[in-house]
C-alpha cells in the first residue's frame, strides 16, 4: 500500500489515499453538497479512497461526518456533486436510473440498521426479493434462497414472518438478502445499532466470515469501536474529510 | 413468491382497511347500477308485447282533460284501426287505505282483450267480464296482495264519483307490465257518472307498424279543430312523456351518480395514499434492491386496482343479481315491475371501478417514483 500526498508543501494537510495494487472500490476526489434551506451542507469533500477486494472496510466518524453519504454513492442510491467512484472499473454515478438500478441489484447487498424486512413476507420471501428480477426459475430461486438462510444459520427459520423473529435474527435475515444475488459488495449502514451485545457479535462474525470466507467486500458504517474492531481497515470521516490516521 | 403474491400480500396486509375499502366500494358501485339501471327504466322503459302497435289518444290539453265517447266512431273508421277501447281512470281507494294502490280503469271489455294481448287470463273470465255488469278483472300482485279471488265483490270509493262502486271480480290476469290494476266496465261507469259519454282517453290497436303513423296523423287532424282536440301517439312515446312531466331526471340522476364516483374516489385515494406512506420505506429498500420506479409504479397500480376490482365485482354483481334474479315487483310493492341490468350498464360500472382503481394509486404511485432512495430510508415508519 502506498500513501500519497497531495501537495508536498510544509503545513499542507494530507489527504489520505490508500492505493491497492487492485481495487474493487475507487474513489477520487468525492464531494457531496445539498441545501437545507437555504444553508450549503458539504456531506463529503474531496474524499479518495481505495478499497481493496475481500475487504471489510469499517468507516466511522461522528454524526453529520458523511460516512453513509459516502456508503449511499459506493452502494449507487446517491450521486455525488462531483469526482468519480469506480466499483469494479464502473463509475456508478454516470449509469442512468434503469441501469443503477439493475447494477445495485446484481453487484450489492444491502444491511440496514433497522433490517427494513418486509412485515407481510416471510423470511424465505424476504430473502427471495431480489432475485425475482432475475431470470432464474422457481426451483433455482429457491436453491439460493436456502443456501443463503443456511449461511447465516436460519433455514429451520424460513418460514417465520419478522414479527417472529428476533432483531438478532432478523438482521441475519437482511444479510441472507443482501448475500443471495451473490454481490461482489456487501455494504452495511450500523448493522448492530438495533441489537444487543450477543446479537451485534453474532452478525458481525458473520460479515466477518462473507469477507474472509466468502471474499466479499464489506463496507460498514458504525459508530462502535467493538464493530469496527472486526473490520480488517478502518477509516475515519469528519465534517466530509478523511482523517489521517 | 411470485409478484402477483407479493401485491396480494400487500394489498391484504391491514385487513380491516382491505374489507372496509372494497366494501365502500361495492356499495357505492352498488348505488350506481341502481341510479343507472333506475333512469334506465325512466328514460327507456321496458316495451311490453304488442305495444309497438298501440296508440294512445288523449286531450290534447291535459291527460286529465276527459274527451267525448262520440269520438269513438270516428276513430274506429280510420283505416288501419283494428280496435278501440275507452280507458278512464276511477281512483278508487280500497277499504281502509290512505291512497289509490292500484289503478281502476273503465274500459271495453271485449276491445281490450284485443288491444292488450299480453294480458293472459282463462277463457271463461273474459266471457264473465264481458257479460256481467259489475264485473272487473284484478291483477295477480294486486289480488295476492290483498287476498283476492274470483268470485270476490269488492267495493272502491273515488272522490271524482259520487257513489262508490262495488264491483265482483270475474278473473285475475297476468303477463303485463304491471299485474296490478283493475278492469271494469265503461257502461257501469257512466251509470255512475255525472260525467257520462265521457272518457278519459282512448287506447286502439292498428293494423300494422306501417299503419301507425299514418293512423296518428288522421286522428290528430280529425279533431284538430273541435272543443276536445287530441294527441295521439305510440305508447312509448306516451310513456316518456310521463316520465318528462317529473322533470330531468336524466340530469338528476347523472348529477348524483358523479357525486357518488366523486365521494368514492376521494375515499379510496385516501386510502391508497395512507397505505404508500406507511410503506415509503419499504418502498426506498425495494428500490435499493434493484426495483425500477415503473415496476414499484405497477405495484401500487396493481394493489389498488385489485382493491377497486374485488369491490366493484362485489357491488355490481350484487347489483346484477338482485336485479335480474330477485323479485323486483315484490320489493317495490309493486311500483316496479323489472328492472334491466343492460351491457352498457355492466360495461360503464366496470369502467368506473377500473377508472377507480387507477386514479386512486396515481398521486401515492408518483410519489413512490420521485422519492430516492436516500431519502425512503430516512422516512419514519
Amino acid at each position: 500500500m502506498e500513501i500519497h500526498a497531495v501537495d508536498s508543501a510544509p503545513g499542507v494537510h494530507y489527504q489520505l489515499r490508500v492505493m491497492a495494487d487492485t481495487s474493487i472500490v475507487e474513489i477520487r476526489d468525492l464531494t457531496k453538497t445539498y441545501l437545507q434551506g437555504e444553508i450549503k451542507v458539504t456531506a463529503l469533500d474531496n474524499v479518495s479512497v481505495d478499497i481493496a477486494p475481500g475487504e471489510f472496510l469499517a468507516l466511522m466518524g461522528p454524526s453529520g461526518s458523511g460516512k453513509s453519504t459516502m456508503l449511499h454513492i459506493i452502494a449507487g442510491v446517491d450521486r455525488p456533486t462531483s469526482g468519480t467512484c469506480r466499483v469494479q472499473g464502473v463509475n456508478v454515478p454516470n449509469l442512468n436510473e434503469s441501469d443503477l438500478a439493475d447494477w445495485r441489484n446484481q453487484n450489492v447487498g444491502f444491511v440496514f440498521q433497522t433490517f427494513n424486512l418486509i412485515p407481510v413476507l416471510t423470511a424465505f420471501e424476504n430473502v427471495e426479493l431480489p432475485l425475482l428480477l432475475t431470470r432464474l426459475n422457481r426451483r433455482e430461486r429457491r436453491e439460493q434462497v436456502e443456501n443463503a438462510l443456511s449461511l447465516v444459520g436460519l433455514k429451520d427459520r424460513m418460514k417465520h414472518l419478522p414479527r417472529q423473529l428476533s432483531g438478532g435474527q432478523e438482521q441475519r435475515v437482511a444479510i441472507a438478502r443482501a448475500l443471495v444475488t451473490d454481490p461482489a459488495l456487501i455494504v452495511a449502514d450500523e448493522p448492530t445499532g438495533n441489537l444487543d451485545h450477543q446479537s451485534a457479535t453474532e452478525v458481525m462474525n458473520i460479515l466477518k466470515s462473507l469477507s474472509g470466507q466468502l471474499g466479499k467486500t464489506v463496507i460498514m458504517v458504525t459508530h462502535d469501536p467493538k464493530a469496527a474492531a472486526f473490520g480488517s481497515r478502518t477509516i475515519h470521516l469528519e465534517k466530509g474529510e478523511l482523517v489521517k490516521e | 413468491m411470485t409478484f402477483a403474491t407479493f401485491i396480494a400480500k400487500n394489498a391484504l396486509r391491514n385487513k380491516r382497511r382491505a374489507a372496509l375499502s372494497i366494501l365502500s366500494v361495492a356499495v357505492s358501485l352498488f348505488l350506481l347500477v341502481f341510479l343507472m339501471v333506475g333512469l334506465r327504466l325512466f328514460t327507456h322503459p321496458p316495451e311490453t308485447a304488442g305495444a309497438e302497435l298501440r296508440v294512445a289518444v288523449r286531450n290534447k290539453i291535459s291527460i286529465t282533460f276527459l274527451l267525448p265517447a262520440r269520438q269513438r266512431p270516428l276513430i274506429e273508421k280510420i283505416d288501419g284501426v283494428t280496435a278501440v277501447t275507452p280507458f278512464t281512470w276511477f281512483g278508487g281507494i280500497y277499504k281502509n287505505e290512505e291512497s289509490t294502490t292500484f289503478a281502476q280503469f273503465a274500459t271495453d271489455p271485449a276491445k281490450l282483450r284485443q288491444i292488450f294481448t299480453e294480458m293472459k287470463m282463462p277463457e271463461e273470465a273474459y266471457t264473465a267480464f264481458a257479460a256481467e255488469r259489475i264485473a272487473c278483472v284484478l291483477g295477480k300482485l294486486s289480488a295476492d296482495k290483498y287476498g283476492l279471488k274470483v268470485g270476490d265483490r269488492i267495493v272502491l270509493t273515488s272522490s271524482l264519483y259520487p257513489n262508490p262502486m262495488e264491483f265482483k271480480i270475474a278473473g285475475i290476469y297476468s303477463g303485463t307490465q304491471d299485474d296490478k290494476n283493475l278492469y271494469f266496465r265503461q257502461d257501469y261507469l257512466d251509470e255512475n257518472s255525472e260525467l257520462k259519454g265521457q272518457v278519459g282517453m282512448w287506447w286502439l290497436k292498428v293494423r300494422s307498424a306501417d299503419d301507425m303513423p299514418r293512423v296518428i296523423e288522421t286522428i290528430n287532424k280529425t279533431f284538430e279543430n273541435t272543443s276536445a282536440a287530441v294527441r295521439a301517439e305510440t305508447e312509448r312515446a306516451f310513456q316518456l312523456g310521463f316520465i318528462s312531466m317529473w322533470g330531468n331526471i336524466s340530469l338528476l340522476v347523472s348529477l348524483i351518480s358523479s357525486a357518488v364516483v366523486f365521494t368514492l374516489l376521494l375515499v379510496t385515494a385516501s386510502t391508497m395514499s395512507m397505505a404508500v406512506r406507511e410503506r415509503f420505506r419499504e418502498m426506498a429498500i425495494l428500490k435499493a434492491l434493484g426495483y425500477r420506479r415503473h415496476m414499484l409504479f405497477a405495484f401500487i397500480l396493481a394493489e389498488s386496482f385489485g382493491l377497486a376490482a374485488a369491490g366493484g365485482l362485489l357491488g355490481i354483481g350484487g347489483g346484477y343479481c338482485l336485479f335480474t334474479y330477485g323479485d323486483v315487483p315484490k320489493m317495490t310493492n309493486g311500483f316496479i315491475t323489472a328492472l334491466q341490468v343492460t351491457p352498457d350498464i355492466l360495461g360503464i360500472a366496470a369502467a368506473v371501478t377500473a377508472g377507480l382503481g387507477i386514479l386512486s394509486s396515481l398521486m401515492p404511485a408518483l410519489s413512490v417514483m420521485r422519492m430516492s432512495v436516500v431519502q425512503g430510508l430516512k422516512s419514519l415508519d
